[in-house]
């Protein structure tokens, strides 16, 4: 059964042809979400409602643009309004990232050196947290999520041109908050 | 080329959206200039930091967590949405009952306003002494005063004043 017909059986209320769907875009939903929020218990959370959301909104879904594309979208307004009420109420968590080991490097040299990539990247996620909402999303679907300028411009309804000065103003926030801590942890090159 | 262009340039440059004439350029600059090259070094650091961000897995049993909240939501869907539009529209309704009621005392029917004898006698464009002109010019001053005391009387009957 290909893409068209599962999104057809779950628009007639199928619900085995929507797990397929959840299934097949949950790893998506939840990167995006996950790379603006940077926390994976709330990246879950607004993963589940956008299927919810995208379940009740399948009627209306006429199949104009892609079914990924289409998803990407209510995931990225869901995830925007969720940004929006936490920084009202200032309660966006930030959870440390963890790297992965590797078994066959010298296990000090493995561990220094991953410990300092985990303090940068502690560092780097607490500023980008701390960044204003609009800039905050385009680092993050650029920067972490590496869309391409095209997708990000469709996904914000803004043109690329935007995107481009957007996210010149993020990068250059960005290194001014971070790069005096990076310097005092060692982070320089 | 100034620093804050070069600084432009190199940012373009990780994204892959620069010429070659622009890369030479920015390149010359580069290495004549100690602060851009720290700066683009700075910002290779950031980058690599974040590319290097680890996406975890979605919790397990993403499917099986969903499907329940599925069917919870269509339960709530009728009180969802009345609360979604109810809610609007209650402050909608007050201004509409503010602005039929403005509307009703602006436009509405006035309250007739109640004249005397003589003020419908002068509306009439008629003389309110007309009726009492005979009496002037025919009876003496004795008669004519009590003449006119009842006439009076006559044209406003509630308002007699009892003889003391």
């Amino acid at each position: 059964m290909d893409e068209k017909d599962l999104v057809q059986k779950s628009q007639e209320g199928n619900e085995e042809a929507y797990g397929i769907l959840v299934e097949t875009y949950k790893t998506k939903v939840f990167n995006m979400a996950y790379s603006l929020t940077l926390n994976r218990e709330i990246a879950d959370d607004l993963a589940q409602e956008v299927f919810i959301k995208a379940y009740y909104a399948l009627p209306k879904f006429k199949g104009k643009a892609a079914f990924s594309t289409w998803l990407h979208q209510i995931t990225m307004n869901h995830t925007k309004d969720y940004l929006r009420k936490a920084s009202r109420m200032r309660q966006v968590p930030f959870e440390e990232t963890k790297g992965d080991l590797s078994t066959q490097e010298d296990k000090a040299e493995k561990r220094e050196r991953e410990e300092d990539l985990a303090q940068k990247k502690k560092i780097v996620h607490e500023a980008i947290v701390t960044l204003p909402e609009k800039y905050r999303i385009i680092l993050s679907l650029r920067d972490i999520q590496g869309l391409p300028y095209e997708e990000i411009s469709r996904l914000l309804n803004i043109s690329p041109g935007t995107v481009d000065s957007r996210l010149h103003r993020a990068r250059k926030m960005l290194k001014k908050k971070i790069i005096p801590f990076l310097e005092k942890e060692g982070g320089r090159q | 080329m100034n620093c804050k262009k070069a600084e432009k340039l190199f940012l373009r440059a990780h994204d892959g959206l620069l010429s070659e004439e622009e890369s030479k350029e920015l390149e010359k600059h580069i290495d004549s200039c100690l602060f851009c090259q720290k700066s683009r070094a700075e910002y290779k650091n950031i980058f690599d930091v974040l590319q290097k961000t680890d996406f975890p897995e979605p919790k397990p049993y993403f499917w099986e967590r969903l499907r329940p909240r599925l069917n919870e939501q269509k339960f709530f869907e009728p009180w969802q949405a009345w609360k979604q539009w109810g809610l609007r529209a209650i402050p909608l309704s007050l201004l509409l009952v503010l602005f039929l009621a403005s509307a009703i005392l602006v436009f509405g029917p006035q309250p007739r306003e109640e004249f005397s004898q003589s003020g419908v006698l002068l509306f009439e464009d008629q003389s309110p002494l007309q009726d009492t002109g005979t009496i002037l010019d025919e009876e003496g001053v004795e008669d004519k005063n009590m003449m006119l005391i009842f006439a009076s009387l006559e044209e406003q009957p509630g308002s007699r004043r009892p003889f003391p």
